[in-house]
């Protein structure tokens, strides 16, 4: 179990005959997901738009998303992957019993439709949202939800994407990712890169109180982290860059005002599915980008005497190879 | 300023064969007669060559980027790079990061690196990954050969149409060239198959074949003068028996320049995996007849390492045969991508026949001037494990030591028992430089003749190859000492080669209709504007005056 299989959104324009948004509200939260990539537009494939496609909403209320959906199904809180996995069964024709599936809030002939129009498909595609990863379960719902779609490859073509928000934090994951190997949650205290949610996640870092400084940069974790990260922060010198006044920067010991990204300041952004947008300003802004503060702060710490003791390198820096 | 002194210099360009000479490198990082003053290298009882150059490898951009996320568990157990004051910090491995990538490749004495296949939606980030690998100068190359606006063109046999359409792709992805892989297959993935046979339809086409799509872009490659000839990954990858579609491949490059991506993989004989053998002989024959054609090993080494393709399906089967991780991208319009981590054993008959397989192809190809040095990286084993290659191909005596530890019913499969074909120091650095960068049309890399770019390696000679190969006592780029005594010393930054090919200027209006009928962004955003690649080396390409 692992990996993803996955397509950029001009696939499922194109081609997604069959679309499942699971935990996820995008009437609401994604309002241009619809209209701009899975179930309004026509294609040379799907010359009808929405009348040749179906959508599946999974989730444990009805939303707004559920008005756009052609079947709604709703699961039992917390019992997602409970589903995932009897779908798992179905689709290889394993046996499952009546009240595993009624566990799920579900009937049979629901669990059995949803399989035959999942193998029916030309081309699926599995959208999911918070609902499922940050629930019971997390990141073993996301893990059971794309190992469904690969194996329906067994079947036809299918794949999976989270729904990602919050700005750029995609951006944030893909650079991290080429720089160090690891997309978030990276501790550089040994002088290279070592990853371990749960460990060295922000939050984590901040309610242990290990950090004795922090740089924030396009987020504001004083809005959404439990009160004693909170604390913390508001303890140690706290650096925020930000457009706006925010629940951090009123408790930051400095807060730069930056131009906001995409509006007064250029840049690339990632979308969900990992392609890169450059971002064209329409406005110019009296205020710096945060590119542009970071780069002097860089020079200006450049100038200063380099952290290591003789400025050289230390004795260990070539770790031995671990023979494969 | 610099002179080096003493060194047996080998610069099969210029058929130096170990000669004692100086060479001279003057403060614009060039190759020179002499110079005066500057620091002195006694390279006495040194071995000099120009720096490596890899023709195919996989360093950056979406795909390795996804291999990296696939992969944390590889990362924790390698080499890590502590930062110091002119190094950033980063983790070897399978999969390294950025800065990781100079670093290693720098440190054996390569200095200059093509990126094989790259989405042109995804070239910005290509290109910005490509800006975080230090010391070296980069190439990258566009994949086309799915690109179902290119194939349109080819379908209804608008050849003029089709040359204009890739042009401006590759201007707009501010490429170095054209890469194909699986031509045609990878656009059946889009609804779960393959193209296997070069004379069938594509799934979706009535009358085009993968066939058409090599022979056209080979055709549109020389006809644009473009400084690489098309760079095919062939239809069949990996399976056994797919020696036919490879051979028939070829013939469809007749009259064409080409370079044939890892023929390691396209080199298998069989009907099964039972009987898979390796027809490695065959293969070496059409090279050895055939000097419009170039290609790479693609050498496989045992050990753990992930495959990274463009080739969706193949990874798909790939997946199935080993239940590990599966990453899939399929790219709008485009290509695709698939990722599965693997590892090679000798114990697996399979493996076994493909490891000999690549060893053959570069030992039974006599040009070393056709053949070069490649893993595929990271598919057949990462770029860093080169030095072990090296030492196989210079020692029969060590070879037949690795040949035991292979089972006893691989023997009648493979040919490599047979061969006693030794490489000399001068057909190593035809095979690691001058052959790739002469491949790759860069005229100023590869050798050391006077105006070259002064990208030099300093090997302190020994009996244990691998270990000369592997640290190097001095490299040397664009006239900078960047590695001495085993340790990185300076990291500037590389250039990127890139190629603005000719361009009727009417297909800007001829492509928007069509671009916004299937992508997902703005037509003005896609093309990657010049000024994001940092240091671009920017060469026009002019049709061949006889053509």
């Amino acid at each position: 179990m692992g990996g993803k299989v996955t397509c950029t959104l001009g696939e499922v324009k194109q081609r997604a005959d069959f679309i499942i948004y699971w935990g996820g509200n995008p009437a609401e939260c994604h309002p241009r997901h619809f209209t701009k990539y899975t179930i309004m537009q026509k294609s040379k494939f799907l010359p009808r738009g929405r009348k040749d496609r179906t959508m599946v909403l999974v989730d444990i209320r009805e939303t707004k998303s559920a008005k756009a959906a052609d079947i709604f199904l709703q699961v039992r809180p917390g019992k997602d992957f409970e589903l995932i996995t009897i779908l798992r069964a179905l689709i290889k024709d394993q046996p499952v019993r009546d009240e595993d599936i009624a566990e799920t809030g579900l009937d049979r002939a629901a669990v059995e439709d949803l399989v035959r129009r999942m193998k029916g498909a030309k081309f699926g595609c599995m959208f999911f949202g918070m609902g499922l990863s940050m629930t019971r379960g997390k990141h073993m719902n996301s893990a059971a939800l794309l190992t469904l779609a690969a194996e329906m490859n067994a079947f036809t073509k299918f794949v999976a994407m989270p729904m990602r928000g919050h700005g750029n934090v995609t951006g944030a994951d893909v650079i991290m990712r080429w720089q160090t190997g690891y997309p978030f949650g990276i501790s550089f205290n040994r002088g290279y890169p070592r990853y371990n949610p749960g460990e060295f996640s922000t939050v984590d870092v901040l309610v242990r109180g290990d950090c004795d400084a922090a740089f924030i940069i396009g987020a504001d974790p004083g809005a959404t982290m439990p009160q004693p990260a909170i604390d913390h922060l508001a303890r140690i010198p706290t650096i925020v860059l930000d457009p706006h006044i925010t629940h951090t920067s009123r408790l930051a010991r400095v807060h730069i005002t930056t131009a906001p990204q995409g509006i007064s300041a250029p840049g690339t952004a990632y979308r969900m599915d990992e392609l890169p947008m450059p971002l064209s300003p329409a406005l110019k802004s009296p205020y710096p980008t945060d590119e542009e503060v970071v780069r002097r702060i860089n020079e200006a710490i450049a100038k200063k005497p380099f952290w290591l003791p003789d400025g050289g390198p230390s004795p260990h820096q070539w770790t031995s190879q671990v023979n494969l | 300023m610099i002179r080096i002194t003493g060194g047996k210099i080998y610069d099969p360009a210029q058929g130096i064969d170990g000669q004692v000479r100086d060479l001279c490198i003057d403060d614009t990082g060039k190759i020179v007669e002499t110079v005066s003053g500057g620091r002195i290298i006694d390279a006495t009882g040194m071995v000099i060559f120009p720096g490596g150059v890899d023709v195919h490898t996989h360093v950056a951009g979406g795909a390795i980027n996804f291999a990296r996320a696939m992969t944390p568990e590889d990362h924790r157990r390698t080499q890590a790079f502590i930062r110091t004051k002119t190094r950033r910090s980063g983790l070897g491995g399978m999969a390294p990061t950025t800065f990781a990538t100079g670093y290693l490749y720098a440190g054996m004495g390569f200095t200059t690196v093509n990126e094989a296949a790259v989405p042109v939606l995804s070239a910005r980030h290509t290109h910005e990954e490509l800006a975080d690998i230090p010391i070296i100068d980069k190439a990258s190359l566009t994949l086309m050969a799915n690109n179902e606006i290119l194939l349109e063109q080819l379908e209804q046999g608008e050849y003029e149409r089709a040359k204009q359409v890739l042009s401006w792709y590759l201007w707009a992805a501010k490429s170095y060239g054209v890469k194909a892989v699986n031509p045609g297959g990878v656009k059946a993935w889009k609804y779960g198959h393959d193209a296997k046979a070069l004379d069938t339809p594509i799934d979706g086409y009535h009358r085009l074949t993968p066939g058409q799509i090599v022979t056209n872009l080979a055709r549109i490659c020389d006809d644009l003068g473009l400084p690489h000839p098309v760079h095919l990954h062939c239809n069949n990858l990996g399976a056994p028996g797919n020696i036919t579609t490879t051979l028939d491949t070829l013939a469809r490059l007749e009259g064409h320049r080409a370079h044939i991506a890892h023929s390691q993989y396209h080199a298998y004989g069989g009907d099964g995996w039972d009987t898979m053998c390796s027809e490695t002989t065959v293969l070496a024959e059409y090279f050895n007849s055939h000097p419009n054609l170039t290609t790479d090993a693609g050498v496989v080494l045992f050990g753990d390492t992930v495959t990274i393709t463009a080739d969706g399906p193949w990874q798909h089967l790939l997946y199935k045969l080993t239940g590990r991780k599966w990453g899939n991208l399929d790219v709008e319009n485009e290509t695709g991508c698939g990722i599965v981590p693997y590892t090679y054993r000798p114990s697996n008959v399979v493996n076994a026949v493909q490891w000999a397989a690549g060893l053959e192809l570069l030992l039974m190809i006599r040009d070393p001037w056709q053949v070069f040095l490649s893993t595929d990286h990271p598919n057949g084993g990462c770029f860093w494990r080169y030095p072990e290659i090296i030492q196989m191909l210079m020692s029969a005596e060590f070879r037949r030591e690795c040949l035991k530890k292979l089972p006893d019913r691989v023997k009648s499969r493979i040919k490599l028992p047979e061969l006693d074909r030794e490489y000399t120091l001068l057909e190593i650095a035809t095979a690691m430089s001058a052959g790739p960068a002469r491949a790759l049309g860069l005229t100023h890399k590869g050798h050391l003749g006077v105006g070259a770019d002064a990208d030099v390696v300093v090997y302190e000679e020994q009996v244990d190859i691998q270990q000369m190969f592997s640290h190097p006592r001095y490299v040397i780029k664009a006239g900078e000492v960047v590695l001495e005594d085993g340790d990185i010393r300076e990291a500037p930054q590389g250039k990127e080669f890139l190629v603005r090919p000719a361009m009727d200027p009417a297909t800007n209006d001829f492509i928007r209709p069509l671009f916004e009928d299937c992508y997902t962004m703005k037509f003005e955003h896609y093309p990657v504007e010049l000024e994001r690649i940092e240091h671009p080396d920017l060469r026009d390409c002019q049709p061949p005056a006889t053509s």
